[in-house]
């Protein structure tokens, strides 16, 4: 049966981690485990004992100088509790053997000679035990037979422990598989079973195959784009941008130097210029580069496509007035659009920056 | 003449999608899956470009770079990647690679980017160029030596319509530049890149992801 692993802690610690490392271990707050070494060191000492011992039991290079120290400070314990030195030294003596015997592998097993060492100094200590006993005993004799107790369950409830933690951990692995399947299969077979259908029409799956891309990554490296800083510039042009490729088929390049808080109209002013590019560009790819100086926000949007004269479009196809122009006039920014027929566009935004 | 290219890189599909995209375009004299494997491979070949993958089961790419440059120092490397962190591209960056382009790259493209690769120029993709204007911000200047560790103003504005998605062509002839000297602009950028010593550049790699 194995001890249970123990690090000192290292970056809570006072002295030499020891406190920091069992409260850690047992999940339990440091100042109780220092209060109760603090009152054990005043019980003869036994607490500073303790203490060495569990530093050599940490740095696990001295775990048998770690078990004699440990079995120390119970004698001085005792000891300042008032039993008499012959008793001390006869619970010393059960409690070694008990540990040396029940070392060999767990249980008092027959084939290990030094299982018998260890019960013979147990029985040694039994009989200094009760033959010196005599007045002091009877006095202490319940603490005593806590302690035979303690001897006993010790190691059964020691075992319960550890079995329950693996059981725990065990639970804990088996949840976190049937999480990783549920997003396996929510996703990625999903996203395999459209392409599949749609194998004959490459724009959309290429759409698919990117948007699951996104997807995955923002799972498994929980992207900036998607979720943890949800309202910065970066991730909201990055969710506009996904929605543009998944709704229009086209990619989208997106480029960014410097991030700021997202400015709803700026967003949506750049999602319209991305619409429009992938709608009237008749291109596969459209770049985009958000820019976050100290006195400006600026998006570009812009596409090898087509291009346009804006002095031809009718005046009834409001998304380039109404959408960009007005949107980002209002909030206080301008839009600049640079376009020819057959020499693609580009929409600048630019948005001051409000002091903050 | 075609290029002679050694592909690295883990992932048997991408190897063989990569291999055909490039076509005829260039000569793929060599492959290699690991670290292990691609140093030996390069040093024999002795090929004009390599492209390697950022990360590899048994390294990451700079440590090729390392082992390989001393030896072959005609030989330039140009960094793929799909989704590795910043701090891992710029670290093959700054062991010597040329440029940087992502995996999704059009097979057009990647020739085109091993083209200039070989003939020495610097391959930035638009999310490269718009990391190394965040990361050489104006007026955050820290000690170091100067020159490396700022852009001039035309750098700037050729990085600028780099990350806004002009090709060296576009740039060219919006700036009224010839090409030569915009390639001259990014090579340097490169160099910066490459010997700058501001701390902005690892702080906000470990921020960001390239791709």
């Amino acid at each position: 049966m194995p001890l249970p692993s123990f690090a000192l802690g290292s970056d809570d610690r006072v002295i030499a981690g020891v406190c920091a490392g069992i409260a850690q271990t047992l999940g339990v707050d440091v100042t109780l485990v220092r209060l109760v070494f603090a009152l054990l060191a005043l019980a003869g000492g036994a607490g500073i004992v303790l203490y060495l011992a569990l530093w050599l039991y940490g740095r696990s290079d001295r775990p048998w100088w770690a078990a004699v120290l440990v079995l120390l400070a119970g004698s001085l314990l005792l000891h300042a509790v008032g039993l008499s030195d012959r008793a001390v030294a006869g619970i010393a003596l059960v409690a070694g053997g008990f540990a040396l015997a029940w070392r060999q592998g767990g249980k008092f097993s027959a084939d290990a000679p030094l299982s018998y060492g260890g019960l013979v100094l147990a029985g040694i200590g039994a009989v200094l035990l009760l033959e010196g006993g005599g007045a002091t005993t009877t006095v202490l004799a319940p603490g005593a037979v806590a302690g035979a107790l303690l001897l006993i369950a010790g190691p059964w409830l020691w075992r319960l422990a550890i079995e329950r933690d693996a059981e725990r951990a065990a639970r804990i692995r088996s949840e976190e598989r049937s999480e990783v399947a549920a997003r396996v299969h929510d996703s990625v077979l999903q996203t395999l079973a459209l392409i599949q259908r749609h194998a004959q029409e490459p724009r959309r799956v290429a759409a698919l195959a990117r948007r699951q891309e996104r997807e995955l990554r923002g799972w498994l490296y929980g992207d900036r784009a998607l979720g943890d800083e949800a309202g910065s510039l970066e991730a909201a042009l990055s969710a506009v941008a996904a929605d543009v490729e998944e709704l229009h088929g086209v990619r989208v390049e997106l480029a960014t130097a410097g991030d700021s808080p997202a400015d709803d109209a700026l967003v949506l002013a750049a999602r319209e210029a991305m619409t429009n590019a992938a709608k009237f560009a008749g291109v596969d790819e459209i770049d985009v580069y958000a820019e976050v100086t100290d006195d400006a926000v600026s998006v570009f949007v812009r596409d090898r496509g087509a291009g346009f004269d804006r002095d031809a479009v009718p005046a009834d196809r409001r998304g380039l007035t109404e959408s960009i122009d007005g949107r980002l006039a209002r909030a206080g920014g301008s839009a600049t659009i640079s376009s020819a027929p057959g020499q693609g566009t580009e929409v600048e935004l630019r948005l001051p920056r409000r002091p903050s | 003449m075609k290029r002679r290219v050694v592909l690295v890189d883990d992932h048997e599909l991408f190897l063989a999608g990569v291999r055909s995209e490039l076509g005829g375009a260039v000569d793929v004299v060599g492959e290699a899956a690991s670290a292990a494997e691609a140093v030996p491979v390069i040093k024999e070949l002795d090929p004009d470009v390599v492209l390697l993958d950022v990360h590899l089961p048994d390294g990451s790419g700079d440590a090729i770079i390392n082992a390989v440059a001393p030896e072959r120092p005609g030989v330039r490397f140009l960094a793929l990647s799909v989704s590795d962190a910043a701090e891992d591209v710029i670290a093959v960056i700054r062991a010597g690679a040329r440029g940087y382009v992502t995996k999704t790259i059009s097979g057009e493209e990647l020739t085109a980017a091993i083209e200039r690769v070989a003939s020495g120029d610097a391959v930035f993709s638009p999310r490269l160029a718009g990391f190394v204007l965040d990361a050489f911000r104006e007026g955050e200047r820290v000690g170091g030596d100067t020159e490396l560790d700022e852009l001039t103003p035309r750098e700037r504005e050729v990085l600028q319509l780099i990350a806004r998605g002009y090709m060296y062509k576009e740039i060219a002839a919006r700036l009224h530049l010839s090409v030569k000297t915009v390639e001259s602009h990014v090579s340097n950028v490169l160099r910066k890149l490459q010997l700058s010593t501001r701390h902005e550049l690892t702080r906000w790699a470990t921020q960001h992801r390239l791709v």
